[in-house]
Formats: structure tokens, sequence, C-alpha cells
């Protein structure tokens, strides 16, 4: 059944968290209505898990467990494993049976009931609808949390799922109360507590509704008092410009070019054929001046720093240590430009369809490139747009890097060939 | 992308080669290359936040936690605000160590510890409140870098409802915008009509944390928190200290009035004078020595004190100059506070105010609760601040520490109540520490026994009042503290003998 020893500690730890939520959705509906069981949802096993399959259930309607059972093995596509429970309880309903297949990260698979709860009285909670996104900047209009939400004079009993206060315990004991009276009881403490003055009220020794009244008082003082304000007297209103400026959409690659000329690197490229008899394409030029140019860049500003970096930058101290940059892979894409005035240089214009064979054959002087000619492909033997997608953050890093290409292609395209 | 870095140069260059021939594109992907794109000025943030205090940082951090996109605008130059640059963080190093030479002067002799020659070197003690204040400050702002806060240094104002305009520091200017902006601007020392600040000898507590040499006689003008610990301070370094108040009671209304009398006599017996119920008229700062016109409050009696240096500390108040608040039509109340709902939302729900600029007590800890909780009403719909739970403490010797209600204010809500006390003279820790001013007051509802208010004046209060807290948080009675134990011999079993009285009666008085 331990199909994976880590995966099933991750599992665990995941059902903490989905417990602890759903216990906290509790707590402020509490006020509202009690509910007495919670939904127990289809767990997230791993960051990038969707969906899950239940392979089986190891416990049945009814039953009890304790912490750290295995209630199911779920299955994804990548593994299979043990979701245990992390708190004692009953399994109320199973809503999604074996075999269940694709169920979605945060759907209802079953309900869950706290030890002790009456299975025939209990409450079954609507399903909450998983979220779509847990990141929602637009919140749902909570009630207005106004001194007026004090709690109701009449709530009903509550279940003590805490340990109880030490007074609260000590009266119970001394005036023989049990569990069932316990149920009795009408809390008023925060979150539904059990609070002395509870008990005292339920024995008689202080009057039935003052406890209810006192926590009404104390939470009013909880709130900011935003009663009464009284407003500085108003400059004259001007007219305010309404017009939201529109920002343009966040980029989020960025385009960074240069233009390289070939001239020097096909000079370079003929020697060598003449001298050595060996033929060197362009491309390999390029894929070396490529390599050499990524080599220890600046840093990508998206890069994460370790704690140490940061506090050392903090101080200033980070000059020192890091001047050896960081590896790049940028790789250019190239774009021929064609040249600017065919007659200028008649005998070189590459025809509109250059290919590799007119580029080997050329012998181009480069002239100012332009942006506004109309770019043909292939690479040219002429001038050439060198450029790099750089995601943001990285604009940097690809700026240096092109800037080398285009040095190490124009001036010393002899050393890519040692 | 790392890993390269220890791949043999060799290896590296033969594995490129394999996979990574230049592509050639087509003439359409060039016409994209005119346009080098920037990410736009006015780039938009989930968060931006006005002031990098307390209040400002802490709902930066959370919010980046919160995997908010969050800038932080902050014109003073470091981070923290009042709080670590001149308020709470400075304040506590000037008095603990200004404690620590008092009692080297007048306390180490009868405990059998003679010291020889004992001097002041008053440059070095700001020099050591300094180094705390930059190692927090530096602290925040690696804590920004952490969570990938943008920080920006510069003065913030309200372009638009959704734009602020930062006049950056470092010269220039910069647009953010943010879906939401939380203003957290702070609060500013309250000016005293009639004596003009010049932080030299008309000072504020800002003044008085850096004065450059110990002044013969000091008036403080209002004896609240603040102008009775920087009176403390320099009270022990050897200033002559008299405090006005115009109150009858020092410690500003929320100390209770049992504690307020014990801190004043003790302050009294330490060298500091008192004179309450005292108005000040004015000052004329002409002469060698400040001419302080004051009157008993009712009226009568008038006269003039002199003193070197005038430390106003009558309070703070809001501080929104510059914000251009009336350009979005943001209100304030009477007092300069931004008005908010219960969510901390203006009247414009994506802006969100915490902190001293709006109501509630002006104190650090409160500001960051707030901080958290408006990130959570942005992130999650609903966020929580008690309070009716929030300790203040006061950090004289001894300590001053309270939560909930006072005695004066349950009184005066017409509930019956109990009161449990116990002083520390009869507590085994503060005997052998030979240092026994004080007591624990604990305050209950005389019918459920449920705890209204904790007050503590004695060593050590400001951290014992964390267990007052706590319980008031819980809701507990007076009987679960003390049928829980506390260790012996510590300071905290008086609060527990405090809690036994209340119910039952003190083993140990
Ligand atoms: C001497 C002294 C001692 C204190 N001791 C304590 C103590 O012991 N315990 C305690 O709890 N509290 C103490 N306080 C109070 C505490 O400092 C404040 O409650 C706390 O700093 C409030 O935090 P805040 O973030 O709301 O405001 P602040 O800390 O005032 O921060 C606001 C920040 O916003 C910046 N700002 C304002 N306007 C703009 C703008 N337009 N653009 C950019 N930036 C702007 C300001 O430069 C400032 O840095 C003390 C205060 C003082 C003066």
């Amino acid at each position: 059944m331990v199909s994976l020893a880590p995966a099933c500690r991750l599992s665990a730890r995941l059902t903490v968290r989905q417990l602890r939520r759903d216990a906290t959705v509790r707590g402020f509906r509490a006020s509202a209505k009690c509910l007495a069981a919670h939904n127990f949802t289809m767990p997230a096993l791993s960051p990038t898990m969707t969906e899950g399959n239940i392979a089986s259930w190891n416990v049945k309607e009814g039953d009890s467990f304790a912490a750290g059972d295995v209630l199911l093995e779920i299955e994804t596509d990548k593994a299979s494993m043990d979701v245990e429970a992390q708190d004692d309880g009953i399994m109320a309903k199973i809503t999604q049976g074996d075999g269940s297949k694709g169920i979605k990260v945060g759907t209802r698979i079953g309900v869950i009931a706290e030890p002790g709860d009456d299975l025939n009285s209990l409450e079954v909670p609507a399903e909450d609808i998983p979220a779509k996104s847990p990141t929602k900047v637009e919140a749902p209009e909570p009630a207005p949390s106004t001194p007026s939400q004090a709690p109701k004079p009449f709530r009903s009993p509550k279940k003590q799922t805490y340990p109880l206060l030490p007074s609260v315990q000590h009266l119970l004991h001394e005036h023989g109360l049990d569990q069932s009276a316990i149920d009795k009881i009408t809390p008023t403490g925060p979150n539904n507590r059990l609070l002395k003055g509870d008990v005292l009220a339920y024995l008689g020794s202080v009057s039935s509704t003052y406890p209810t009244e006192l926590s009404a008082r104390i939470s009013k003082l909880s709130h900011l008092d935003l009663s009464n304000i009284k407003l500085a007297l108003p400059p004259a209103p001007k007219a305010t410009k309404q017009a939201e400026a529109a920002s343009e959409p966040v980029v989020e690659d960025l385009e960074i070019a240069v233009p390289v000329s070939m001239k020097a690197v096909i000079e370079v490229q003929k020697r060598i054929q003449s001298t050595l008899g060996v033929f060197m394409p362009l491309s390999t030029f390029i894929a070396r001046a490529t390599d050499v140019a990524n080599d220890s860049l600046p840093r990508s500003k998206s890069y994460k720093p370790t704690a140490d970096e940061l506090f050392n930058q903090v101080l200033g101290l980070d000059g020192a240590a890091s001047t050896n940059g960081y590896r790049g892979s940028f790789l250019p894409q190239i774009t021929a430009l064609p040249e600017l005035t065919p007659a200028l240089n008649p005998s070189l214009v590459p025809s509109k369809k250059a290919d590799i064979i007119d580029i080997l054959t050329g012998n181009a002087k480069p002239s100012k490139p332009s942006f506004s000619a109309k770019p043909s492909a292939g690479i040219s033997t002429a001038v050439n747009v060198f450029s790099v997608k750089a995601p943001k953050g990285d604009e940097k890093r690809a700026e240096v890097f092109l800037e080398r290409v285009k040095a190490v292609l124009e001036s010393e395209p002899g050393r890519l060939v040692l | 992308m790392f890993r390269s870095l220890v791949v043999p140069r060799a290896a590296a260059r033969s594995a490129f080669k394999q996979n990574s021939l230049p592509k050639v594109v087509t003439p359409s992907a060039i016409a994209r290359l005119s346009k080098r794109s920037y990410a736009t000025e006015a780039e938009e943030k989930d968060l931006v936040i006005i002031g990098g205090g307390v209040a400002g940082y802490v709902a930066a951090i959370k919010a980046a936690q919160e995997g908010l996109k969050v800038t932080c605008i902050e014109k003073r130059g470091t981070l923290g605000g009042t709080c670590l640059n001149v308020g709470c963080i400075p304040s506590k190093a000037l008095l603990n160590n200004s404690h620590l030479y008092h009692q080297i002067l007048h306390d180490t002799k009868n405990r059998g510890i003679e010291v020889g020659d004992v001097k002041l070197n008053l440059a070095q003690l700001m020099k050591s409140k300094d180094t705390a204040v930059t190692g927090l400050t530096k602290g925040v702002e690696f804590l920004f870098k952490k969570n990938n806060v943008e920080y920006i240094k510069g003065e913030a104002s309200f372009a638009s409802e959704h734009e602020i305009q930062v006049n950056l520091n470092e010269g220039g200017e910069r647009t953010v915008a943010g879906k939401n902006i939380i203003i957290a601007t702070g609060s500013e020392a309250t000016p005293f009509p009639g004596l003009e600040v010049d932080e030299k000898r008309i000072i504020t507590s800002t003044g008085a944390l850096a004065l450059e040499k110990i002044p013969e006689s000091m008036v403080v003008v209002g004896g609240g928190i603040i102008g009775l610990e920087m009176g403390s301070v320099w009270s022990r370094l050897g200033t002559k200290v008299t405090v006005v108040e115009f109150l009858g009671q020092i410690g500003g209304p929320g100390m209770d009035t049992e504690v307020s009398k014990a801190a004043q006599k003790v302050l009294k017996k330490q060298g500091i004078d008192f004179k309450l119920s005292t108005k000040v008229l004015g000052g004329d700062t002409s002469g060698d020595k400040i001419k302080l016109d004051v009157e008993a409050a009712k009226g009568g009696k008038k006269e003039t004190l002199d003193a070197d240096v005038v430390l106003v500390a009558i309070g703070r108040r809001p501080y929104t100059a510059g914000l251009g608040l009336e350009k979005i039509g943001l209100d304030t109340d009477e007092r300069g506070r931004l008005v908010i709902d219960s969510e901390y939302r203006t009247k414009l729900p994506h802006i969100r105010v915490i902190g001293d600029c709006t109501f509630g007590p002006m104190l650090a800890h409160k500001a960051e609760e707030e901080a958290v909780a408006a990130v959570e009403y942005i992130k999650k719909g609903y966020g929580h601040v008690n309070y009716g739970a929030i300790p203040s403490v006061m950090y004289t010797h001894p300590e001053v520490a309270w939560v909930g209600q006072n005695e004066q204010e349950v009184k005066a809500s017409g509930v019956k109540y109990k009161i449990g006390s116990f002083p520390f003279s009869a507590n085994s820790r503060a005997k052998t520490n030979l240092d026994t001013e004080g007591f624990v007051k604990i305050i209950t509802d005389a019918e459920t026994d449920r705890i209204l208010g904790v007050h503590i004046i004695g060593p050590g209060a400001g951290e014992m009042i964390a267990e007052g807290t706590l319980a008031i948080e819980y809701g507990a009675s007076s009987e679960d503290i003390g049928r829980t134990s506390h260790a012996h011999p510590t300071l905290s079993e008086a609060f527990k003998e405090a809690a036994m009285s209340c119910y039952s009666s003190a083993i140990h008085f």
C-alpha cells in the first residue's frame, strides 16, 4: 500500500492544510450557523496536480478513524499516494466512490464529522464550489463587520473541539456535569469557546443571558469605533480628471536587436578557404560567436538570489563576490537587411531570395543599415539584424549578449576559427 | 544554465553545436524590431503602498508572500518609518543604555559591585543607537529583496485614482499604477502653537533622540508615554527634567489611574518633577535659557519655567501632506485621520489606509496587525484585528504595560467588577533582584470572572503583558490563569497570584 514514502508524507501535510482551511471556514460561519460536519475534498498531492482518481477507500461510511489512519488511495498520472487523516473523526459520507476518475482538486469526495458526532442528526454541508484560482483579488464582499454583528442573544450550543479551559473543566467536575451537559451549554467566548461564565450561567449562578451581553460588550470594543466621524471641512473640490491612462499591456518577452556586418567574417572565411582549403559556413561562425558571447553575462533581474547574496547586497558587500557573471543561453535570430540603394554597389545586391550560395559567393561591402529598408530572408553577406527574445528582467543580459556577438563577428572573427 | 559553468569548455561547446544552430527568420519578424519594446513606464502593480513604515513594510512583505506584485514607496531614504528611524527602536536603545549607566552610578555598590570611574560618552551612546537603527532598517530592506518587493525611494502623490506620481529622491519622476493602493504615511509630532521647533532647543522626540550634549535642564510639555520615556533618558544622564501635563494624570488617558499614580511616584523618586493640570501658555527663546509661561489648567496661578531645552510631546497627528488627497477626493476627519470603513477602505474601495494616519491607537504593533488584515482583505476578502486586545507599553523603569480596559473605563461602563492585585515586593524573583517596585492588577467581570483588563507596573511589565493579551484574546477568566503553572522563581508568578486573588486569594500575600 505504501507506494511512495516521501509522497505519503507530502500528502499528509497537504491534508493538514486542507483540514485547517476547512476549520477556518467553519469558524467564520459559526456565528451565523453551526456546521456540524465539513467537506473533505480532493487534495492536491503535488503543486501541479489538477485532478486525480480514487483507487480505493480504506474506510467505509460511518467508520471512525484516528489521526494518521490512511483514508484512501489516490492515483494521478504520475503516482499513487495514500491520504492520511490528520485529526480523529468519522467518515460521515463518501460522495466519490472507489474507482472514480478525473476528480478535480478541491471537489468534494466525502464528508467528515468530528469524533463523537451523531451521524443521524448531522447537518451535511453544501458542496463548496472549488475556487477557480486561489488568487482572487476581487474577493466577495464579506458582511460588514460592524458592532451590530455582535453575537445574537441566543446561540445554539456548539460542540467544543478545543481543550476546555481549566476553569471550565474544574466547574464541570465540581458539579458532576458530563459530556451531554457540555453539549447543552451555550458558549459565548471568541470562536464559540466555552467560558467559565457560560458554565456559571448554565448552573444558574449568574443570569442566563448575562454572558452573552458581556460578550457583546467586549466584542464591540474589539472593533475600531468608526461612528460619529466628523469630517474635516473639505477644501473646494477640484474637478478631478477621471481619465484613466490606458496603460499599455505588460510586455513579457522583449525583442532586442542589433545590426551586424558580416564583412569581416566573409574575409576570414575566404582566407581560410584559400590558405587551408577548408570551407567554414557562416553558420559556424555565428554559432561560435553565440557561444563566446553567452559566457558570463550579467545576472538576470528575475534571478532569485539566495538569502546570503541578498544580505551582502544590502550591506554593499556583493561587489567583490560575483564578478564572474552568469552564463546565458541566448540564440539569436538572424534577418538579412538588403542593400539600401542598388545604385551604390550595383554588383553586390543579393537577389531577393538570397540563399546560402549567394551569400557565400558574395563579397558585399556593408552599407549603413536601415530599419526602414525592406528586409529579406536569409543571411546577408552585408548587414544582418541579430535579434533575441528576452524575458522581462533579462533585457540587459540580452543587450550585452548581442553587443558581444557583434563585436566578435565584426572585429575579430579570426578568434572563432581557432 | 548555471550547471554549464562547471562543464569544461570543450564539452560545453560541442553540446552547444548540436542543437543551437542559428535560426533564420522571415522578413515579417523584422517589422517588430523597430519598436524595441520595454516595459511601459506606468506598469500596473497589484498593490502599491505609500509609506515604508511599519504599516507599509509589513503590508508589502505580506502581500508579496501572498503572491501579489508589490511596490512600496518611501521618501525617507530608509525603511521602517517613524518606529525604526526615530521612534520605538532608537528610543529603546537610549532607554536601555541610559538605564544601565544610571544603575552603574546608583545601584551597583549595594549589590557588591564597585565600579571605578564611570564616564558617559554621549557620542558613543548615540552611535550605538544608530547601529541598532541601521541594522534594523537594512534588515527590512533585505526582507524586501528577499520577497521581491519593489522599493522606490521618493515622495508619492496621487496623479489619479490608480496612478501615483513619485518624485524620486535621486532626481526625476516616475509614475506607478496600482490595482490596489495602501496609504500608510504615518504620523508626525503635533506642534505646539507658539513654540517653534528647531530640533536643537525646542525639540520633538526626534531631536530628543539626537541631542549633542546633555542639557542642564529640560521641560517636557506633555506627560504621555513618549514624553516620559524621553524625559527618563535625559534625567538618567543628568538633566533636570520637569514634566508639564495638562491632564490630572501622567501616561495618557489609557493608563489606569492607580498605575499612573504609582508610576509618577517612582519617576519622581528618580528625580523627575511633575506639574499636572498645568497649561503651557507660550515661550520665549530669545535669551540663553528658554522661558516657558505656564498656569494651572483651571486658571489662576501663573509661573515661568526656565529650561535649556523644551521637548514638545503633546501627541502625534496623521501625516498626509503632499499626498494629493484632494485630487482624488479622499476625506479626513477633523483630526486629520483618513476616513475608512471597517475593512480599511476609503470611499474609493481600491484605496485602503492603515497605521498612524487613520483611526485607532498610534502603535507600531497595531499598524502591523492592520497591515496583515488589509492585505488579507485584498487577497481573501476577510481580515481581522482585535482592537480590544492591543497592549500598550511604557519603557521607563519600572515599565508600565496594560491591555484591555482600565478601572476608570470599566467603572464608567457600569459593569460590576473585581480587582485582583499583587505587589512585586511579595514576589520572590523581584526580591532577589532587589527590584520590587510595582504591582500586577487584574480587573475581571464580577459575575463571570472574565478578564476585562490587565495593568502592570514593574520590572519586565512589557514582556509580561503578553500573557494578559493572550488571556483577553481567548476570553479567559482569572481562574484560568490561576490554574496554569508559572515557573518559580519568576516575575510572572506575580501575574498568577494577582489572578488568584481575583477569584479566590493569593497564596503569598
Ligand atoms: C519617540 C517615539 C517612540 C515610539 N515608541 C513606540 C513604541 O515603543 N511602541 C510602539 O508600538 N510604538 C511606538 N511609537 C509609535 C510608532 O512609531 C508608530 O505607531 C509607527 O511608526 C506607525 O507606523 P506607520 O507605518 O503607520 O507610520 P510611520 O512609521 O510614521 O511611517 C510612515 C512612513 O511614510 C513615509 N511617507 C509619508 N508620506 C509619504 C509620501 N507622500 N511618499 C512616500 N513616503 C511617505 C514617511 O517618510 C514614513 O517613513 C513611537 C513613536 C515615537 C515618535
